[in-house]
């Protein structure tokens, strides 16, 4: 070709060789922008995806020294607001707010009632809304309400008003309070107080008495070691009571009645103290930290054998610390948590994916608090030094790894690890359950029934067209056939979901029956053709058993429907549905494999045919002439030559067949019930990859896990589709270059 | 006997069941293939037949009028093998409004008497689907004089007067309303660019000024219309037909709600045959009501022959030029032809991979990009940052332009080189040789490319789907306001009519008609872009195969 460039004697400004150099220029751009732009496909799903394996990453943006916090003992309490401007520092001593910019304590007003009072507990009541309560030397609990306003000013200024107020002490004890938990609901406030001698009671605050006029306090049997830690639920129903020997006790509080102790559990070697409990957001993984250093999640599972039916279960072990944990910080949006030890070590973990994150140090001195920012874009910490440090924090995919995409996860409220998809659901505090197993396992289900319908028939009716049938008949059939594979899928998924579905429900015995009915039908009619006198077959020519074939199977077919109720009679004790639930346990479902087997399959029919049939007719026909004129009949010629030498083809075929099947998205989308299960029944639905991206990415948010997550779905069917095309279409080349060169 | 056994024996050995096994495979397609236009072709062909309105009359004496739809014995009737199985009738006895249901299911053993009286008649309406009954020229409350011929002939000028009017009304409401509206929104939208503008001078304020003064001036416009269209609105509602029940109940219907009476059973032949004519022009080109259930699919044809059309635009010039390239320009060797399987292979990619591809492509990064840099007054609405035809057109094409790519392939190499040396030979550039000599030889193989394309692009959903297709576009891409073509708008398709009508739609019962007939219709477009792709390749083999040796 490069003896065709134009020679260089043509003249300078040859408006023709300009014109060719122009050409050559455009078309050499335009055609590899077009491939490279149509391979870029491939990379640019893969830029969506990998931000989700991209590890997270704390940066330290600001340390400030507070002097007046420096060595104080007690308990302490930090946070940070949205935008990381305002800290908040709670202690025995004082609350304080710092300005992040200048380091300057804001001046705030403090509630009277707070002076002159020791704080010797705090406990922070969850939820969106900052409440907390305190416990004083005293033995009494004070409720605190502690935030920051945001005011626009009128130049669109932001401005941050922080605020404390504060109940009326409300005295539950004599002794001092040193652990407290508290909780509000719908059915009013509960507090759970260990005060110094070890006495544990509940103090309980009505729905319509929010100040605490009339508390209802009733104290608890004196637990076997001194209590270290309280965790009480939003549900103000269950109480868990970390003690000093190394147990949890879990004490049911029912609305009415008194509190009734359920179990105690060993969380940690004896001897091991629980230093601190804690939930996650939505109160029902509790987690659990010891002086060990260990920290592990725990929930409440049914349990039969258990008396009240529930158990403590341990969910997650996470990364130990060295040293005894001293804070805890749940996030306010995911099942994370942050976990500070007495060495000044700092542990970010993921509950679900049973993942710690990062592990930085602080310093070498202890964390006494730490505190998510509200967006969890950032947290703070406060050590024994009077150190304040906030941290930037790069965490946007913390529920997706391998793991969870594709291993058994144990999700809270599961009774053990599962494979569960599960994107949305009504409630905030349910984090979305990304398992792409059910998913990959309903695409290969769905691909699976269709193929075991659409293999046999292709390959049969490649066979018949390539090999047996009469040549006019063959001109006429392929092309039908072949047209069958422009046919939308839509109509398809239209027909499986709103006719057959329905048909099949009612037609299910006629169906058993036709799987009887039509190969007997064929055998009888080769052996009836094979005896009819050949005063008969002569008016057919050889090759067009089709057409004969044609009424005799539409008869059959028809003969199975109108005899479906005898069918199901005769057969199945006259509903088939009981008879399949109670003989064999298969509950049926209107949309389910079987219908979308014979759809897809029908679909995916056209499909291997037309490349079956181009392999089987490749094979060259002086090599079937041979084995013809040696005696062979065309079947024994067909069977151990022609399919022998196609088979690759064959195999080529199938594979594209199966390419086509597993990414095929309306059908199934139509014709299943789109439930995510892991069951191999033919009798019940699934949900497909391809079919779960058509129905989510609409309500994905643009950049989050979910998006991102059905992306990574998207590379999925893209890399095994092209790698399944790929290898048939080498094999096929292969075999082409066989007979081309043979 | 002997003879028999040498027969069978015959048969076994020499394999004819296998071969008649074979056919039973070719057989099966063929059968299914027939089976389902046929199904299609019954259900959706036969709804616009204006079928016998029949009046049942029940033993318990209550009458029931309504269209016949179908029977089948009753499901757990009881004791089977007691002979004939009881059956049951289903009818569409329509005024969804009224009965709560479009259909009854009616026993066998339960009916008295079936007639099929001439004064029945059907009414389609603009809401709550079809009624069925007597009816007569009515006041608004209620009185009526009895129904005759007479009375009939009035009924039919009323609605003929009534439709004239609707059409007016509608052209008020689409037409000047729209246009008023689209002025008035232009002109916001200009203020709003101002207001974005880094530098405010006096010509910009000037400026703000003529456009507020245009704006008060549309809205008394738009004021006046509405006005007008209200007094409009006022006198269709005036006249009232009486519809009387199978009940006996009386219902004035209210004649701007009437789109069209027929009585079908005082109907000949022809009268029926144009009537079924006039109901299929009316599917075909009207616009879709009831939450696509009834009415036309218009808006769907014109979305899908858009997009294509779009596609095809884009899809040709680049499909041409990269099948250019890898034949003619690229040095051949292991790097092009594993370009060339990799681009094969595309082809097999599922498409709602290509659909993820477009939105995330497409639309977030690219439309997102066109909104901040050209459209910055609408924000934050979107304009190009949203779904829309020319993001699925787009996507559609990449989706194709393997199709494209491979089939002009074809169509190249199979031009014989010696067209190509003559040319050469002669003194032709390059470029001329491409144009001149193999383009033209190769025309067949690349419009096979493009159809099969088209076809392709005609029948796909899922892609669309995260692309910019909606159930219900409020106005057609292509109107009469600058720029004309408005490749940002959402779109209707007829795959994604199907999709919606025929499983998000809260009366999907009724709609089966209309989802067989949308059916019919795309798969008329798909096989007969199929066919023509078909026959194209054929001529193209025929005209090679002679040349060539």
């Amino acid at each position: 070709m490069e003896r065709t460039r134009v020679p260089p004697m043509l003249k300078p400004f040859d408006i023709r060789a300009w014109l060719d150099r122009t050409a050559r220029s455009v078309i050499t751009v335009g055609g590899l922008a077009t491939i490279v732009s149509i391979l870029a496909i491939f990379f640019f799903l893969f830029r969506e995806v990998t931000p989700l394996f991209s590890p997270p990453s704390a940066k330290l943006s600001q340390r400030l020294s507070v002097p007046a916090l420096l060595e104080e003992q007690g308990p302490a309490q930090v946070a940070v607001d949205e935008h990381r401007e305002i800290a908040q520092v709670f202690t025995s001593r004082a609350i304080q707010f710092i300005d992040l910019k200048s380091g300057q304590p804001i001046p705030i007003e403090m509630p009277p009632q707070l002076a002159g009072q020791q704080i010797t507990a705090m406990a922070s009541g969850g939820g969106a809304v900052p409440r907390f309560a305190v416990g004083t030397a005293e033995g009494s609990i004070l409720l605190l309400k502690i935030g920051i306003t945001t005011e626009f000013s009128e130049r669109g200024e932001r401005q941050k008003h922080p605020h404390v107020r504060a109940g009326l002490p409300i005295p539950v004890t004599t002794s001092p309070i040193v652990r407290l938990a508290y909780r509000t609901g719908d059915h009013g406030t509960v507090f759970a107080v260990a005060s110094k001698a070890d006495r544990l009671l509940i103090v309980r605050l009505a729905a319509d008495d929010p100040s605490g006029d009339h508390p209802l306090i009733e104290e608890l049997p004196q637990p076997a070691g001194a209590v270290t830690a309280l965790a009480l639920d939003a549900l103000l129903e269950n109480l868990f009571v970390g003690l000093s020997n190394g147990a949890v006790m879990h004490l049911a509080l029912p609305e009415t009645g008194a509190p009734e102790l359920r179990a105690s559990y060993p969380v940690a070697p004896p001897a091991t103290a629980v230093t601190a409990l804690g939930f996650l957001s939505g109160d029902r993984s509790l987690v659990v930290m010891t002086a060990d250093g260990g920290v592990s999640t725990w929930g409440l599972v049914r349990h039969a054998e258990a008396p009240s039916g529930w158990t403590l279960s341990r969910m997650h072990v996470l990364h130990a610390h060295k040293g005894p944990v001293t804070s805890f910080a749940p996030s306010q949006r995911v099942k994370g948590f942050l976990t500070g030890d007495a060495q000044g070590n700092l542990f970010l973990h993921h509950a679900t994916s049973s993942q710690t994150l990062l592990r930085l140090s602080t310093g070498e001195f202890p964390v006494r608090a730490v505190a998510f920012a509200p967006k969890g874009d950032g947290f703070i910490t406060l050590d024994r030094a009077g150190q304040l440090s906030v941290y930037r924090l790069q965490n946007p995919y913390p529920e997706v790894t391998l793991g969870t995409l594709f291993g058994k996860v144990w999700y809270e409220g599961y009774d053990q690890p599962a494979h569960v998809w599960q994107s949305s659901s009504g409630s905030d505090d349910v984090e979305p359950k990304l398992g792409l197993l059910p998913l990959a396992f309903g695409t290969l289900k769905g691909t699976l029934y269709a193929l075991l319908l659409a293999v046999p028939i292709a390959i049969l009716a490649a066979m018949c067209t390539s090999q047996f049938m009469h040549q006019d008949l063959r001109a006429k059939v392929k092309p039908v056939i072949e047209v069958m594979a422009a046919l939308p899928t839509v109509v398809l998924g239209f027909l499986a979901g709103l006719w057959l579905a329905p048909l099949l429900e009612r037609m299910l015995p006629a169906v058993v029956g036709m799987v009887l009915v039509v190969p007997t039908l064929v055998v009888l009619a080769s052996l009836g053709w094979h005896l009819c006198p050949p005063i008969i077959t002569r008016y057919l020519p050889h090759g067009k058993e089709a057409l004969v074939l044609i009424p005799i199977l539409a008869a059959g077919i028809g003969g199975c429907l109108w005899a479906n109720s005898f069918f199901e009679d005769w057969w199945f004790e006259g509903n088939i549905k009981v008879w399949l639930s109670t003989h064999l346990g298969i509950q049926y479902d209107q949309r389910n494999a079987l219908v979308v087997g014979i759809v897809m399959g029908f679909a995916i029919v056209p499909v291997i045919y037309s490349i079956a049939e181009e392999a089987l007719s490749n094979v060259p026909k002086s090599q079937i002439a041979g084995s013809l004129a040696l005696g062979a009949t065309r079947w024994q010629t067909v069977l151990h030559l022609v399919l022998l030498s196609a088979s690759p083809g064959i195999f080529s075929a199938v594979m594209i067949g199966f390419g086509r099947a597993i990414g095929e998205t309306m059908i199934v989308l139509m014709a299943t019930g789109n439930t995510p299960i892991l069951d191999w029944s033919w009798a019940n639905g699934f949900r497909t990859l391809s079919a779960n991206i058509a129905v989510e990415i609409p309500e994905a948010p643009h950049g989050g896990s979910l998006y991102r997550v059905l992306f990574l779905a998207a590379l999925l069917l893209f890399v095994v589709t092209f790698v399944v095309n790929s290898l048939a279409e080498l094999v096929r080349q292969r075999l082409r270059d066989k007979y081309t060169h043979g | 006997m002997a003879e028999r056994s040498k027969l069978m024996k015959d048969f076994w050995r020499g394999g004819e069941l296998f071969v008649w096994l074979t056919a039973s495979g070719v057989a099966l397609s063929l059968l299914m293939v027939a089976g389902m236009m046929t199904l299609i072709m019954v259900n959706g062909l036969g709804q616009f037949w204006p079928g016998t309105l029949q009046q049942v009359t029940l033993r318990s004496q209550e009458q029931v009028i309504g269209r016949l739809v179908g029977e089948e014995v009753i499901p757990e009737a009881g004791i089977s093998g007691t002979g004939a199985s009881p059956l049951r009738y289903r009818y569409r006895v329509g005024n969804r409004d009224q009965f709560g249901s479009e259909y009854r299911w009616i026993n066998e053993a339960d009916i008295q008497s079936i007639a099929a009286p001439k004064d029945l008649a059907s009414v389609e309406r603009r809401e709550w689907g079809p009624a069925y009954g007597r009816i007569s020229v009515g006041t608004q409350d209620g009185t009526t004089a009895s129904p005759s011929e007479g009375t009939w002939s009035t009924v039919v000028t009323l609605v003929k007067r009534a439709n004239q009017l609707r059409r007016r009304i509608e052209h008020l409401e689409r037409d000047e309303i729209g246009a008023i509206n689209h002025r008035i929104e232009q002109a916001r939208l200009a203020r709003q660019a101002l207001a974005l503008k880094s530098q405010q001078g006096p010509g910009e304020a000037e400026e703000d000024r003529r456009l507020v003064d245009r704006i008060t001036v549309l809205e008394r416009d738009y004021a006046a219309t509405t006005e007008a269209l209200e007094r409009l609105r006022a006198e269709a509602g005036q006249e009232v037909l009486l519809l009387t029940l199978s009940n006996g109940k009386s219902v004035p219907l209210s004649l701007d709600r009437v789109l069209a009476v027929s009585r079908p059973n005082a109907m000949t032949l022809l009268e029926k045959s144009w009537a079924y004519v006039h109901n299929l022009w009316q599917f075909v080109s009207g616009e879709p009501r009831e939450a696509n259930t009834e009415g036309g699919i218009f808006p769907a044809i014109f979305g899908t022959v858009l997009m294509v059309f779009l596609m095809t635009l884009a899809v040709m010039p680049f499909g041409v030029m990269a099948a250019v390239y890898l034949r003619e320009y690229a040095k051949q060797g292991p790097l092009v032809r594993l370009v060339r399987i990799a681009v094969n292979n595309l082809a097999g990619v599922p498409s709602i991979v290509f659909g993820v591809f477009g939105l995330a492509f497409f639309v977030y990064a690219l439309g997102g990009t066109i909104d901040q840099w050209l459209f910055p007054e609408a924000l934050p609405n979107p304009t190009f940052g949203t779904g829309g035809i020319l993001w699925a057109s787009l996507t559609l094409a990449l989706l194709t332009v393997p199709v494209v790519i491979v089939a002009t392939e074809e169509g190249l190499s199979a031009v014989p080189p010696d067209f190509r040396e003559g040319s050469v030979g002669l003194g032709a550039t390059k470029f001329e040789t491409i144009r001149h000599v193999i383009l033209p030889c190769a025309l067949p193989g690349i419009l096979t490319g493009l159809i099969l394309a088209m076809a392709r692009a005609a029948g796909e959903v899922a892609p669309l789907m995260l692309t910019g297709v909606v159930k219900l576009a409020p106005a057609l891409p292509l109107d009469e306001y600058f720029p004309y073509l408005h490749l940002d708008r959402k779109f209707m398709h007829l795959g994604f009519h199907i999709y919606d009508v025929g499983f998000q739609s809260p009366n999907v019962e009724a709609a089966k008609p209309m989802v067989y007939m949308t059916t019919l219709i795309l798969i008329l477009v798909v096989v007969l872009l199929n066919l023509a792709a078909v026959m194209l390749r054929n001529r193209l083999r025929r005209r090679f195969a002679t040349s060539a040796v």
